[in-house]
């Protein structure tokens, strides 16, 4: 599904490189579930930046599905990722001037899918997470749960093949961080979403199928549970 | 995908509602500005175009230059001769015509049953009028309308006044109680934009002169309608060899020549004046042609600032929105609807405002103006293509510009990295601030040279000067009158003139004088007066002794060759002769045909537009004619001296109406152009300044917001509110001077030659510039201060919390 071979990225700072990520090839499977450990500055976001193709790297090989990412343009590679990658962020990043239904309309906009489709979808997405009730909120009037449980209907709404999520739960409570990882286990092992996230938290990382660790840009460990 | 856009746009709007408000306000000044001034140029520049043949009418001017003049005087009248000549002698020319202004010495008394009433737009004119102008018809025959000597057409409006709802056709209106007129065409009223107005129009043959074919005394204004494809040079040419031919024999050197002007180009180009009506200036149309422009550039410039300003607000969502698979094409289009909806809703304010400010701008201007003045598919365009324009003048850079940002770094929260076109953003409101600034000197120097005009001495004195009309009326009918007139309380003198003082016309010529040879020829201004007009105005004499009643004696025998004439000549009238002033009096002079001596020398006086240096001008006693009786009061009690004059004039003349201004009006009157200009660019002034406050608000807005970190690190290391408030109001203020400095040279050069058409005129002083550039800086500080003292106030805790 996702290769990468020899993936570095660095910064000039003087006549030093200054490596974020130094030399990492990774393999996923489709339909594994991936968390990504570390601490601050080892490379985790970067890493998966560079996999939801928002970061290029400085040197190496990037395929995804089969497709080299590292020769395409920037077109084709914005293509490839509206069709497979769905992106979850530690801060929720909802639209505060959409509503939970907009919001989670938005993605399938940019896709071109016709109204009626879309609002098939988008009723679907809101029926599977619950908030129905919630639809014609704003964001500011939702819990950080509530709020994250929005960002992922959105991520998913597009029915992507691989969801990307960074600290997912970095600013809930314990109780709704577990509400959110249940939700993933049962993507992946429902819905077959192959599912990378970046996580501090031990206990959140072994919801994965494997967890590779990473220090100063490199992997140290990679084990499968 | 469209509504998506729009809900964002909306709720953006309603969030942001101070930068809503002011993007919208400045936009809508911007084309509520834009609107007013275009709407003026187009009443400019369809002037005369209304007529279906207008392209082939011109006016004919004609030029005369006397051997010992320094340059040529062109005038916008003609003699009697050249529009019948014309017609005969040039295949080029299918019809002309004669204009002659009979309300214009004074106005025609009309009465019609018990109704009198004054007339003061009644012109005659041959009877080829209506043929060769398109004015349109409501009752009665273009064709034959004028062709009786006793017929008149009337306007629509004037019909209602004199006969209400009756039917005017074969009514007849007594005209100076001498001639019965019948009313035999209406036509519609005469639209703003045409050179040749007017109520009534009777026909030429009135006139004794009709019948002679004279090629001196220019009375008429000659229009000329040209045969389809002929050349106006040609015919222009062929009218002057004509003109030399006949002429060819007459010595003395002088020289005369006409000039064919299109009807079109003379409202705004001709250089021998509007005639009928002051002429327009075609410098005025481009000045402010350029002033719209500009203006709705600063209002764009000033969204576009605004816009970018709020950038760093938006930043997290364009992240977001490229996260969830926008292309930048998909964003820039939503941006671009932001600023259509911006626009849109700022033009229809700007339509709303313009309907609102057009009664206002009316009379500043001087036009009646409205958005009839457009031709109504033509606004639409306007508005459409303005729409278009504004929204991608405004929105295209700020669109370009954030949907650009970098998703990883705006979702990293951290926009500061990403605030480029700052350097920009600086130098438009710097743009702004130089065009303000230039304004308000502008407007300070305008101001000043029309003060000067106002109090300038001009050797006479003209305050509290009642002027009456009486045209031409007998001066032994006017002799009692006047007498009467001196026993009111308040009167202090009362002098006929053939002529208003503030604005002598008559053009004359010395062409005989002691000591000069028998070709010699001076063309002067010159005006006949009544003994007492020296004394009256306030004239002051260098040599020689005042006109009395022995002058007044020796020229009131009515066979002129009898008559010996005493002039009075102004100081440059001596130096133009080549005399010293000690010996000039007693020379004998003629003016043309009046034989006599010089009997004074007269200081210096403005008798005509402070434009014009002052010429040489022979004034001189001769009581055949008089345009006009000045009553001098003492300008105590002004209103009961004024009813006086009412009671006693009624006395005299009951059944010629009464007409009288002031001289000062009058005088005031001249400058209308620059005092309209000079309203106008005050007005504008103070929307510029408007407009570059909100630019400069906005880019405070933005500049603090960005700095909050530095500011909140500052306050927690022991900086005051004072301290912070100088450090960011500093940054603006050092635009601002920039602008100051830019533009204060520009407004130097522009006024230096603005001032250069006044013959009399102020000096540009330093402190205009200090003036205007410490009142920039002030109402820049104002502006910045708020959002500065705000930052400065702001808790440390909040804006390094994200850290």
């Amino acid at each position: 599904m996702l290769s990468l071979q020899h993936i570095s990225k660095f910064y000039q700072v003087g006549g030093n490189k200054n490596f974020v990520i130094n030399d990492i090839s990774l393999e996923v499977e489709e339909g594994e579930f991936i968390s990504i450990m570390g601490p601050s500055g080892s490379g985790k976001s970067t890493l998966l930046n560079i996999i939801g193709m928002l970061d290029e790297p400085s040197t190496g090989f990037h395929y995804f599905v089969d497709q080299p990412v590292h020769q395409l343009k920037e077109k084709q590679r914005a293509a490839l990722y509206k069709q497979y990658i769905g992106f979850v962020f530690q801060a929720y990043h909802l639209i505060d001037e959409l509503t939970v239904y907009e919001n989670i309309e938005t993605p399938l906009i940019y896709q071109d899918v016709k109204g009626s489709e879309r609002k098939a979808m988008v009723a679907d997405m809101l029926d599977r997470f619950n908030i129905v009730g919630k639809k014609d909120l704003f964001p500011a009037q939702l819990s950080g749960g509530q709020q994250q449980l929005v960002g992922i209907a959105r991520a998913l709404i597009a029915k992507p093949k691989v969801l990307l999520a960074d600290e997912p739960t970095g600013n809930l409570n314990s109780k709704q961080g577990e509400e959110i990882m249940e939700l993933f286990r049962k993507l992946n092992k429902e819905d077959g979403v192959t599912i990378i996230q970046v996580t501090h938290s031990e206990k959140n990382a072994e919801y994965g199928s494997r967890i590779i660790n990473l220090l100063d840009g490199r992997v140290e460990s990679s084990k499968k549970l | 995908m469209i509504k998506n856009y729009l809900k964002t746009a909306w709720r953006n709007l309603a969030q942001n509602k101070t930068t809503s408000i002011i993007s919208v306000a400045g936009l809508a000044v911007g084309i509520c500005c834009f609107l007013l001034l275009t709407t003026y140029l187009i009443n400019e520049l369809r002037y005369d175009r209304f007529h279906d043949k207008a392209d082939r009418i011109v006016r004919i001017a004609f030029s005369h230059k006397s051997a010992d003049d320094p340059e040529a005087k062109t005038t916008s009248v003609t003699p009697t001769a050249p529009v019948p000549v014309f017609k005969q002698e040039l295949s080029e020319i299918e019809d002309g015509v004669r204009i002659y202004d009979y309300s214009g010495n004074r106005p025609a008394a009309i009465q019609y049953g018990d109704k009198l009433l004054s007339e003061k737009k009644m012109l005659l004119a041959d009877d080829s009028f209506f043929k060769i102008f398109g004015f349109k018809f409501l009752a009665g025959d273009r064709a034959t309308a004028l062709a009786s000597p006793l017929s008149v057409v009337i306007t629509q409006s004037t019909a209602k006044r004199y006969f209400g709802n009756e039917n005017p056709l074969g009514k007849v209106l007594k005209v100076n109680q001498t001639r019965s007129l019948m009313v035999s065409g209406v036509v519609e009223d005469v639209p703003e934009y045409s050179q040749i107005k007017f109520n009534m129009v009777g026909n030429y043959a009135m006139l004794d002169r009709s019948k002679t074919r004279e090629w001196s005394s220019s009375n008429d204004y000659s229009y000329l309608l040209l045969k389809p494809g002929a050349s106006v040079p040609s015919a222009q040419a062929k009218m002057n060899s004509y003109l030399n031919k006949l002429f060819k024999d007459q010595t003395g050197g002088g020289k005369s020549w006409f000039t064919l002007e299109p009807l079109t180009k003379v409202h705004l180009y001709s250089t021998a004046g509007g005639g009928l009506e002051p002429a327009g200036n075609i410098k005025y149309i481009y000045i402010l042609g350029i002033v719209s422009v500009i203006l709705l550039l600063l209002a764009c410039v000033n969204f576009l600032n605004l816009v970018t300003a709020k950038s760093a607000e938006r930043a997290k969502e364009i992240g977001v929105r490229k996260v969830m698979g926008a292309q930048r094409g998909q964003l820039f289009f939503q941006f671009i609807t932001e600023a259509g909806i911006i626009t849109f809703v700022s033009l229809v304010t700007g339509l709303l405002l313009a309907t609102i400010c057009f009664p206002a701008f009316s009379n500043f201007s001087g036009q009646v103006l409205s958005f009839s003045t457009w031709n109504t598919s033509w606004l639409i365009y306007a508005l459409v293509s303005l729409f278009i324009i504004v929204t991608l003048l405004a929105g295209t850079y700020p669109s370009l510009y954030l949907s650009a940002f970098k998703p990883i770094v705006t979702l990293k929260g951290n926009t500061g990295g990403q605030a480029g076109g700052n350097t920009l953003r600086k130098s438009l409101v710097v743009f702004q601030f130089v065009v303000s600034v230039f304004f308000i000197i502008c407007t300070l120097i305008a101001g000043g040279q029309l003060k000067y005009i106002q109090n300038l001495n001009t050797g006479m004195s003209r305050q509290q000067v009642m002027v009456l009309e009486i045209g031409g009326m007998p001066y032994s009918s006017m002799e009692p009158f006047k007498n009467d007139l001196m026993q009111q309380p308040g009167v202090q003198g009362a002098t006929a003139t053939y002529d208003s003082p503030v604005n002598v016309r008559g053009g004359y010529s010395i062409n005989s004088a002691d000591g000069k040879a028998s070709d010699f020829e001076l063309s002067v201004i010159a005006m006949p007066v009544e003994k007492s007009f020296i004394k009256t105005m306030g004239i002051h004499l260098v040599q020689g002794n005042d006109l009395d009643l022995g002058d007044e004696q020796r020229v009131l025998t009515p066979k002129s060759e009898e008559r010996n004439y005493s002039f009075i000549l102004n100081e440059t009238a001596i130096r133009a002769m080549g005399w010293k002033p000690k010996d000039a009096i007693g020379k004998h002079i003629g003016l043309n045909g009046r034989m006599g001596t010089i009997k004074a020398i007269a200081k210096d006086f403005n008798f005509t537009s402070l434009h014009d240096k002052i010429s040489p001008i022979v004034m001189f006693p001769e009581y055949d004619w008089f345009g006009k009786l000045l009553v001098k009061t003492n300008g105590k009690n002004t209103a009961n001296t004024i009813a006086a004059v009412q009671t006693k004039w009624h006395k005299y003349y009951p059944n010629t109406p009464i007409e009288f201004h002031f001289l000062d009006q009058e005088f005031e009157a001249m400058y209308k152009t620059e005092q309209r200009t000079g309203s106008i660019l005050k007005a504008f002034t103070v929307v510029t300044i408007f407009i570059s406050c909100l630019g400069l608000f906005g880019l405070a807005v933005f500049s603090t917001r960005q700095r909050v970190k530095e500011i909140g690190i500052r306050k927690v290391l022991g900086a005051n509110v004072m301290s912070i408030v100088t450090l960011i109001s500093a940054d603006f203020l050092k635009l601002v001077v920039i602008a100051v400095i830019i533009s204060s040279p520009l407004a130097w050069y522009a006024m230096g030659k603005w001032l250069q058409d006044f013959a009399y005129r102020i000096e540009i002083n330093w402190w205009v510039f200090a003036v205007a550039g410490g009142t920039a800086i002030l109402i820049a500080f104002i502006t910045v201060s708020y959002q500065s003292i705000k930052a400065a106030l702001s808790n440390p805790v909040k804006s390094l919390r994200s850290e």
